[in-house]
């Protein structure tokens, strides 16, 4: 793209001037080979098209995991000043609060031994994918609107609570505000892990770059961790579904006109506006508790196969949400905003992170693709600086699900993970296929450049073991 | 007729039918394809979506074959009725109660569209987020 300009070491710039309908310019954040990779679908034109957002400041940012989605590109972050300045249900994503759960467990890789198979296979059955046959495994019992306005606080007190990102509880969530189609959807849902790229990993710490970060993580060399991938279920995306439509048939009342539909959006404080955010609060709540049922599960089947003790010493490293808009102040003002695939990340220092964490940063997870090496990082100061607080989310599709499919078998990837010792549960090959570590971009690159660009450094590097799919 | 176009992130869908009516059917079609496996009680569905365009209202109706699948577990197969309107659709879909693939997360409004065509009578495409 002849319009982008270099502007920092791995950061790049499409001018506000380059589009008559851009109020401010589109930033990306990549070296040359992701550029290229990046330049090959339509994020350019997409952050491009987000940048025309009524309320947008600084700039349209793209992290280097970015890749094209519908309306925001995947990747995407882009902040609006409140109370007028707009909110985009799509600029969130259907799968509120998807996000990433790290735990620590209190044993190494040799500790564990000949068990890990029996983990592996134990947390699978304890973590269903979904509803249908196995809905008897979903967390019942608990009342939904409890969970929508508390998040994992209406599961029980639990210490994962202060080691969760927002304390697992949006402000301003209204149970009123979720469709009873969404209950309906989340009813059944809560502790499933759900489809596509979600997960539950049994990971060992390969490598520490950080001493003292992991060491107030609770993180060393060898250790064997649990990381889970997993969102707001069908409850997130009926919530996303019901307001696209609403904003969708209020956006001529409010006068704005988009590039493309699917960025539909209105004022923050248009009754549209304020009742998203209430239902996104209420979804994000969820999601929150649905990581949280799931952690419980993991330490259920740990107990079941490890005993009593190595369940309690699992200990929450963190959770961390990567598609929600949330309410943030920067440089005196009031903005909100949008993380839709893409990871708060704040610096040491900052009162939003929990205390034992508050000297070294806050801690980010970037999963890689399946069988591949994962990633624990720490908020930098440039996040503030450059990025609304934030940094990348994982390693970023780069081929179709079914582009995935012609290149690899199922079956054959099974087999080459199974052949370097990662036990795999997952009920299709096909999906299997889907996920495979080609149909991605490399992790270790993506993370380089955000620790070049200042957002954030690298603490720790996982190696899976163990990979339960849904 | 339809046919799958792949993208990193999501699926496009592209319907061509010599009716209205038929894209309706055809996008039904292209669901139970994604999701349908296996067999289980039969069982139907009534519909109804309105919308103030066909393009949102092939958007609604596919919307509801989602909440369907996930809310409800049910796997659609055919419309044994359908009355269409200006702005309302009502059907009645057969089909069974299964373990439907969970793999849409919902049906997105980017690149929607739904269109006269002189040689084959109608277009459509919708982007479904997977």
């Amino acid at each position: 793209m002849s319009e982008l300009e270099q502007i920092g070491e791995v950061l790049w710039e499409i001018p506000a001037a380059a589009r008559p309908d851009m109020r401010v310019p589109a930033r990306v954040f990549a070296d040359r080979e992701l550029l290229a990779a990046i330049e090959r679908d339509a994020s350019l034109e997409q952050i491009q098209n987000v940048a025309t957002l009524p309320g947008i400041v600084e700039a349209a940012l793209a992290m280097p995991d970015v890749h094209q989605g519908y309306g925001f590109p995947v990747g995407g972050v882009a902040a609006t000043e409140l109370p007028d300045g707009v909110v985009s249900p799509g600029g969130v994503g259907y799968d509120i609060n998807c996000g990433v759960r790290l735990l620590g467990l209190p044993l190494t890789e040799a500790e564990l031994g000949r068990r890990r198979e029996s983990l592996v296979h134990e947390i699978s059955r304890a973590v269903p994918a979904g509803a249908g046959k196995t809905k008897g495994r979903a967390r019942r019992g608990v009342e939904l609107d409890r969970v929508l306005r508390e998040g994992p606080r209406a599961l029980g007190a639990s210490e994962d609570l202060e080691r969760t990102e927002s304390e697992g509880c949006l402000p301003g969530a209204d149970p009123g505000a979720v469709s009873e189609r969404a209950h309906e959807r989340g009813a059944g849902q809560l502790g499933t892990m759900g489809s596509g790229n979600h997960f539950v990993e049994l990971e060992r710490v390969a490598r520490v770059f950080d001493e003292r970060a992991a060491e107030a993580y609770g993180l060393r060399e060898d250790q064997l961790t649990v990381l889970i991938h997993s969102g707001s279920r069908g409850l997130g995306h009926q919530v996303c579904t019901d307001y696209v439509k609403r904003m969708d048939a209020a956006m001529r009342r409010h006068g704005i006109e988009l590039p493309d539909r699917q960025l539909a959006c209105g004022p923050a404080s248009s009754p549209e506006g304020s009742d998203y955010l209430a239902a996104m609060a209420a979804a994000a709540n969820f999601a929150w508790a649905n990581r949280q049922a799931i952690a419980d599960a993991v330490r259920a089947a740990v107990a079941r196969v490890l005993g009593r003790e190595s369940a309690e010493g699992t200990r929450q490293v963190y959770d961390v949400a990567h598609n929600v808009a949330k309410v943030e102040r920067y440089q005196g003002r009031d903005l909100l905003v949008h993380r839709k695939g893409a990871t708060r990340a704040f610096p040491a220092g900052s009162a939003e992170i929990p205390e034992p964490y508050r000297d070294v940063g806050q801690p980010v997870f970037i999963p890689g693709s399946m069988g591949t090496s994962s990633f624990v990082l720490a908020g930098e100061p440039g996040s503030i600086e450059l990025a609304f607080g934030s940094t990348c989310h994982g390693a970023g599709r780069r081929l179709s699900r079914t582009g995935a499919r012609k290149q690899v078998a199922g079956a054959e990837l099974r087999r080459e993970l199974e052949a370097r010792g990662i036990v795999v549960r997952s009920p299709s090959n096909k999906g299997l296929a889907e996920e495979a570590p080609l149909a991605y971009k490399d992790v270790e690159r993506v993370v380089e450049i955000v620790e070049r660009a200042g957002l954030s450094r690298r603490v720790a590097q996982l190696t899976p073991i163990g990979v339960v799919k849904g | 007729v339809f046919r799958w176009v792949g993208h990193t992130a999501e699926l496009e869908l592209e319907i061509e039918a010599p009716s209205k009516e038929a894209v309706f059917g055809e996008a039904l079609a292209a669901f139970a394809e994604l999701v349908g496996n296996g067999s289980g009680p039969r069982t139907t569905r009534e519909l109804e979506v309105e919308a103030d365009e066909p393009a949102l209202l092939l958007a609604e109706w596919l919307s509801e074959l989602v909440y369907l699948a996930d809310a409800q577990q049910f796997v659609p197969e055919r419309i044994a009725a359908l009355e269409l309107g200006e702005d309302k659709l009502r059907a009645t879909i057969e089909g069974h109660l299964g373990e439907p693939r969970p793999l849409v997360k919902a049906v997105t409004l980017h690149r929607l569209e739904f269109r006269p065509d002189d040689t084959v009578g109608w277009r459509a495409r919708v982007v479904l987020d997977v």
